[in-house]
């Protein structure tokens, strides 16, 4: 019994490590107002950008930081579009889903199936998505900056009447979502594989998306969330034995639905910023 | 002197006609990317060492189809000149049917499927034999008595392959059980990285897989604990730790059917019956994690020490038994068969009465379980 619990919580770590990097640069990126669905894009270059540095140079940490760097440059078009050309913010982040995996795809071609010579552990990513977790937090909570961060989500006016620039803050935010959704590309193709593979995000970025929802926007309660989801996603092949396979693989997926539906059933503010999705207009009165 | 010159320019000229039409275009559909490392990446292997070994052969390719979308593709090919189309994937097998009737001078081989046209042939490179072999290794390797295996769709072709290697297993250790477990996808690093750890901490130690990517065989390594290949050569990912695994020669079945249609013999009329099913004697597949290596050298020692008593042998080594069985496998007589009766199933009904073996049909469509086999298994018979 012990040993399973044991198991559990490892693999839980290991798996909701990626949907947690990517998961806070998401709620950094809807606390600011701006909802991005190109998660799995960014992911897929960062993995592919950290892939290719650490095996030509040599240096996994160099990795790490261009997958940070290439999923800030990528998120750049969609902020720009969303922010600053207020498109639709849902089409423009699927856009970047589509523009990111088929990017990587077509520019891992000479990656594909090479091995890396010096992998990172799997334990120090955990490590410091769990302080990256508690750092956010606090400054979301405690520092105006985080402040500033909240109110452009929430009430952008404010902001505005301020004197600071709504659309820098929000510009901030995407970017840093972006390097977030990187680093968690960086985990998958640098310590969980470490091999790069078209389509190596198989997903988790749609998770992440759903783990800002399901953990209310909040850094700490997107750890209990992420760790949900790799207990449950581990477990989906350790109970292969005695509950049908096909139930398992749709457990976390139907986990999502129920908790959002239990969420959107409660009484009061759903925790929802409140200008989440609405591009800022200055001046415009909403 | 001026008519013999008119003779020689028409016979040049008839020579380079002849040999601009004297090269045949094959096309290839494959369902994943060639550098997936499993299975398209084994079928462009063949193509290009078909290409290398037909001077008349031009080939093209297209990766990443779709399953519903290949009819599209298919036009598209043919519309490129394509004469000789190779479908390479099971769930393409109507798109083909469909296509080949509405291009009825283009021949085209479905592989793994079985409906065929007069002019849409089918082929296939099994591994049942090989994964028997793998067995016996597994077996004569695991410490817990667990092996485990990550699967990735409970469909009767690796239904056939766990049932031979789970035989296999217990021919040299019989209280082992293969754990299985189910990640129902072709191609998922993710999934099959998971199902492993879960097996590790069910408590497995030896490891095979159907995957199109070596990452079992990465998380295996990671903890020091064997595993065996699959499609590809992918000893180079963990050379410590891969004992054998099965290799396949898409190439044989490509180049003998291509000289076929070259040479005439078949035609878009006459392919209702063609069928290739072909197994070590064909060197259509080959046993090893590295091409030219049966096993590991250094597992040979552990294999060599671990004695069985064989019905047939006596008292042999695993190593003696796995090169035995090898060669009466890779011979035409075919001497020996994993599925070689008297074999009941693991619910304890008899399968394959004694004396007798299991048709290719039988084979096609298995459903049940060999003894050992612990884990989900859809639409077992009752």
């Amino acid at each position: 019994m012990e040993d399973w619990i044991w198991t559990t919580l490892v693999r839980a770590l290991a798996f909701g490590t990626p949907i947690l990097l990517a998961g806070l640069g998401e709620i950094y990126a809807e606390r600011s107002g701006v909802v991005n669905l190109g998660v799995e894009g960014m992911m897929a270059v960062g993995a592919l950008a950290a892939f290719a540095v650490a095996q030509s140079s040599g240096h996994p940490y160099l990795g790490l930081a261009a997958a940070a760097a290439v999923g800030a440059l990528i998120a750049l078009p969609f902020a720009f579009a969303s922010i600053t050309l207020r498109a639709n913010q849902y089409v423009a982040g699927l856009a970047l889903t589509m523009l990111g995996l088929g990017l990587s795809g077509l520019l891992g071609k000479p990656y594909e199936g090479a091995p890396l010579a010096h992998p990172l552990p799997e334990a120090g990513f955990v490590a410091a998505a769990l302080l990256l977790a508690a750092g956010l937090w606090f400054f979301l909570r405690h520092t105006f900056g985080g402040l500033v961060l909240k109110s452009a989500g929430e009430n952008p006016e404010t902001v505005d009447a301020m004197g600071i620039n709504v659309y820098a803050v929000r510009y901030g935010a995407v970017v840093f979502g972006g390097a977030m959704a990187g680093l968690a590309g960086a985990f998958l193709s640098l310590a969980y594989r470490p091999s790069w593979a078209d389509g190596i995000t198989s997903g988790l970025g749609w998770i992440a998306v759903a783990l800002a929802i399901f953990a209310a926007w909040h850094p700490l309660k997107a750890v209990g969330a992420a760790l949900l989801f790799g207990a449950l996603y581990h477990l989906s092949y350790r109970l292969q034995a005695v509950v049908s396979p096909e139930f398992l693989k749709a457990m976390p997926y139907l986990f999502v639905v129920v908790v959002l539906s239990l969420s959107a059933l409660r009484r009061g503010p759903s925790g929802a910023p409140e200008a989440l999705g609405i591009p800022y207009v200055r001046g415009e009165r909403r | 002197m001026r008519k013999g010159f008119l003779a020689l320019l028409v016979v040049l000229l008839g020579a380079l006609g002849f040999a601009q039409g004297d090269k045949l275009k094959a096309c290839w559909i494959y369902v994943g990317p060639v550098g997936d490392y499993g299975w398209s990446h084994a079928h462009d292997q063949g193509r290009i060492a078909a290409e290398k070994a037909l001077p008349w052969l031009e080939t093209q390719y297209v990766e990443s189809v779709p399953e519903a979308q290949a009819e599209a593709y298919i036009d598209r090919l043919v519309k490129q000149g394509c004469e000789v189309i190779f479908a390479t994937s099971f769930g393409y097998m109507d798109s083909v049917l469909a296509a080949a009737k509405k291009h009825p001078d283009v021949i085209f081989a479905h592989a793994t499927g079985f409906k065929r046209a007069p002019n849409v042939a089918t082929y296939m490179a099994d591994f049942y034999q090989l994964y028997y072999l793998n067995g016996l290794m597994a077996g004569a390797l695991t410490k817990s008595g667990k092996v485990g295996y990550v699967g990735a769709f409970p469909i009767p072709e690796l239904k056939r392959h766990i049932s031979a290697f789970a035989l296999g297993v217990r021919a040299v250790r019989p209280d082992a059980e293969v754990l299985v477990r189910w990640i129902y996808e072709w191609y998922n690093p993710a999934a099959a990285k998971e199902a492993t750890e879960a097996l590790i901490a069910e408590g497995a130690d030896v490891f095979a897989f159907t995957e199109d990517t070596p990452t079992v065989i990465q998380v295996a390594a990671k903890k020091g604990l064997p595993s065996f290949g699959h499609y590809s050569p992918m000893k180079r990912f963990a050379p410590d730790q891969v004992v054998s695994g099965q290799l396949v020669h898409w190439e044989k079945i490509y180049i003998d059917f291509l000289a076929k249609v070259y040479a005439g013999v078949y035609t878009n009329k006459n392919l209702q019956d063609v069928d290739y099913w072909w197994l070590l004697p064909q060197g259509a597949v080959e046993l090893g994690g590295e091409f030219g290596e049966p096993i590991n050298p250094k597992f040979v020692p552990a294999l060599k020490a671990k004695k069985v008593d064989h019905p047939v042998f006596g008292k042999i080594s695993v190593y003696d038994l796995v090169m035995k069985e090898l060669a009466l496998m890779s011979d035409v007589e075919l001497a020996f068969d994993p599925f070689q009766g008297p074999i009941e199933d693991r619910q304890g009904k008899l399968r394959v009465p004694a004396g007798l073996r299991l048709t290719k049909h039988e084979l096609e469509t298995m459903e049940w379980a060999a003894p050992g086999v612990v884990g989900p298994w859809p639409n077992e018979p009752k």
